[in-house]
């Protein structure tokens, strides 16, 4: 189900929830401003990063953002700026 | 199953080179499809028949003729697509032998191609019009330190009068495409790969598979590598049949989409690394596959990196109810060196796993498990292909050994290639050895280690070479070191050392141990450095470690020369003896 009214910050949990469930290792702390690379996101996990991310919000994304925007913040701040709704939503 | 069930087969196999062959099929039927390439969401985005790819790459050719003499090299630089293909069949015509190399991804910060372009200075670089245009990254400013001429293969022009299509002039021994998988980014070491290397090695896999023209493949396995390119799209036009073409990374966003496409084209072949098959399991959506039939799936194609037991054994039980029968698996045996296929099964017959003892496999024998704690499941990787041999041979000694006995894998045979480009020394020590006590016959060192069981069947124990197999894809411990040791000033030079564990649930694992400069041993953050490195190997590399040790100045083994003895750090990290920071 996509969730109605995403704030910047929803996406950044999300991102983080989602990130703790499948890096799978526990020496890695999953923070908002670590490198997507740094947590262990090779090309092939990004990517099926992105596209649960877009079946979340039930949006398009282009697969390269997470190259773009390496960081959760960096990119939970992108997809709220640019998104009809929930842009909004975080009063920006 | 009959040997030759088609005559146009036993045409072919006469044929002199790849070139006549794609002119024979143009012939013979020119208004088939030959590829069919799928968007990101699984559409026909493109079709070319037999007879277009033809004439397209008579037209490119003439393009190439103008700008180079034949002999010259040519990168090719492609998203998986059709134009890859026009391209490839293009410098046959003309001559020119082809580079082919991955498109450089955006994050890697160094470029792993300058030494492949040192070693076999290309004239000319051929890409896509969108590519040359910069739209996704600037692809000419990475190459900008070689003198190159771009062409883009899509943006051509004029219509091709009969007059043009000449007979191919290429013959049996002339090099058809140079294959950059050997040797680190600092030593590359391009295979010659000529033309009856590969119309060999094409027939010797169609007996093994049993190809015919209703044989459609549906790949996602890119044409930059020797899976991709032979084993999927050459086989596929060896035999007539349609190759399907989706891009990889439409296939790592929705795996689902390749399993689509076997059900939509009603495939008989499709395969990839070891990997792919996880990966769809991992990945199983009920609700993305209803209807899915795939019972025209005859042939899975599984190699590239070692075949795993448990990946054979839930890719068969997540998709038998969609009708995938356990005999379609079909693990095998290759590389460049030998054109591409060494091993395979005969189609139908399913893949082949036993139990040996561990501890035998430490004495370098095949025997079966005293006991449950002593197996460890074996993937078959088939049989020696028809006019090949294979044989099992101590590395040290070179002598050869029998049955169920471990050793290196050398083979023999018309598929074995020239030899690395330009580099002669290489090519005598890997290419043209000798068994000891036995007569001239020259053979190539394979650098893994395996046996023959009685009945033939090859089994692949572990490797002697240095290359790291993760994904399908070849990496070379030294280049992941240089990588951490440019990470920071901290990590000591020529201090670190990169190797792989084998770790039940998921394969081959990278492990990175790193020794600390002895002045920074108590200013570093270990967490913070780790993360460094981590991202570093990522970006790199495109691979996740499975685990980063920093270690105290000194305490990895080196010989007496300097040089890090990466086996014995394996084995002191296996036994918890290596002294962490």
């Amino acid at each position: 189900m996509p969730p109605a009214n995403l704030t910047e910050s929803d996406i950044r949990d999300w991102c983080i929830a989602y990130l703790k469930k499948t890096v799978d290792n526990p020496s890695i702390a999953i923070g908002p401003d670590a490198s997507f690379a740094e947590l262990g996101l090779d090309s092939a996990t990004s990517v099926y990063f992105t596209v649960e991310l877009e079946e979340w919000l039930g949006t398009e994304l282009r697969p390269e953002l997470v190259f773009e925007y390496p960081t959760i913040s960096a990119l939970a701040h992108f997809i709220a700026d640019g998104q009809d709704g929930v842009a909004d939503a975080t009063g920006g | 199953m009959p040997l030759v069930a088609d005559p146009d087969l036993s045409v072919v196999a006469a044929l002199p080179s790849l070139s006549a062959l794609l002119r024979h099929r143009a012939a013979v039927q020119p208004d088939d499809r030959a590829y069919v390439a799928l968007s990101d969401r699984g559409r026909e985005d493109a079709v070319i028949t037999f007879a277009e790819l033809d004439r397209r790459a008579v037209a490119l050719a003439r393009r190439l003729a103008d700008r180079a003499v034949p002999g010259s090299r040519a990168l090719l630089l492609f998203p998986m697509g059709i134009e890859c293909l026009v391209a490839f069949f293009g410098c046959l015509y003309a001559g020119i032998i082809g580079v082919p190399l991955m498109v450089p991804r955006r994050q890697s910060a160094r470029d792993a191609s300058v030494n492949i372009l040192a070693d076999c200075t290309p004239r000319l670089a051929l890409t896509t019009a969108e590519l040359l245009s910069g739209v996704r990254g600037d692809l000419v400013g990475r190459f900008q330190h070689a003198d190159l001429e771009w062409l883009a293969v899509d943006a051509q022009t004029g219509a091709i009068g009969a007059a043009d299509l000449a007979q191919p002039q290429a013959q049996r021994n002339d090099i058809a495409f140079l294959q950059y998988t050997s040797g680190s980014t600092s030593a590359p070491k391009g295979v010659m790969v000529s033309h009856g290397n590969l119309l060999a090695n094409l027939e010797m896999t169609r007996i093994a598979c049993g190809n015919t023209r209703a044989s459609t493949h549906v790949s996602w396995v890119p044409l930059y590598h020797d899976m991709g390119l032979i084993l999927n799209a050459l086989q596929a036009l060896y035999v007539g049949a349609l190759c399907v073409l989706i891009s990889p990374m439409a296939f790592l966003q929705r795996p689902y989409l390749w399993l689509r496409a076997i059900h939509d084209y009603r495939a008989q072949v499709a395969g990839g690394p070891n990997f792919g098959f996880d990966l769809c399991v991992d990945r199983h959506r009920p609700e993305q596959l209803a209807g899915l039939d795939l019972s025209c799936w005859k042939l899975a194609a599984a190699g590239a990196e070692p075949v795993r037991a448990q990946t054979i054994e839930r890719f068969t039980e997540t998709f038998r109810s969609y009708g995938f029968d356990p005999q379609t698996m079909w693990p095998a045996y290759g590389m460049a060196e030998a054109t591409l296929l060494i091993s395979g099964g005969n189609r139908g017959e399913g893949p082949v796993v036993r139990d040996v003892s561990r501890a035998g496999l430490l004495r370098h024998e095949a025997v079966s498990p005293r006991e449950k704690a002593d197996a460890q499941p074996a993937v078959g990787c088939g049989r020696t292909l028809v006019g090949e041999e294979v044989a099992i041979v101590d590395p040290e000694t070179t002598v050869r050994l029998c049955q169920n006995r471990v050793g290196e894998i050398w083979v023999s045979g018309p598929n074995v290639a020239q030899g690395y480009w330009q580099n002669p020394e290489a090519t005598e020590v890997i290419f043209r050895a000798r068994i000891a006590g036995e007569a001239d016959r020259r053979w190539l060192r394979t650098g893994d280690l395996g046996f023959l069981d009685d009945t033939g069947e090859l089994f692949i124990t572990g490797r002697i070479k240095d290359v790291i197999i993760i994904r399908g894809a070849n990496h070379y411990p030294q280049d992941i070191e240089d990588t951490v040791q440019d990470s920071h000033p901290a990590l000591r030079r020529h201090g670190g050392a990169a190797f792989t564990i084998l770790d039940e649930a998921k394969g081959e694992q990278l492990i990175v141990v790193q020794e600390i400069e002895r002045t920074e041993r108590h200013r570093i953050v270990s967490a913070q450095l780790i993360g460094r490195i981590r991202e570093a190997i990522v970006l790199e590399h495109d691979i996740v470690p499975h685990e980063i040790a920093l270690l105290r100045p000194g305490a990895l083994p080196k010989t007496t020369s300097g040089k890090i003895q990466r086996a014995l750090a394996r084995q002191l990290w296996l036994t918890g003896a290596l002294e962490r920071l």
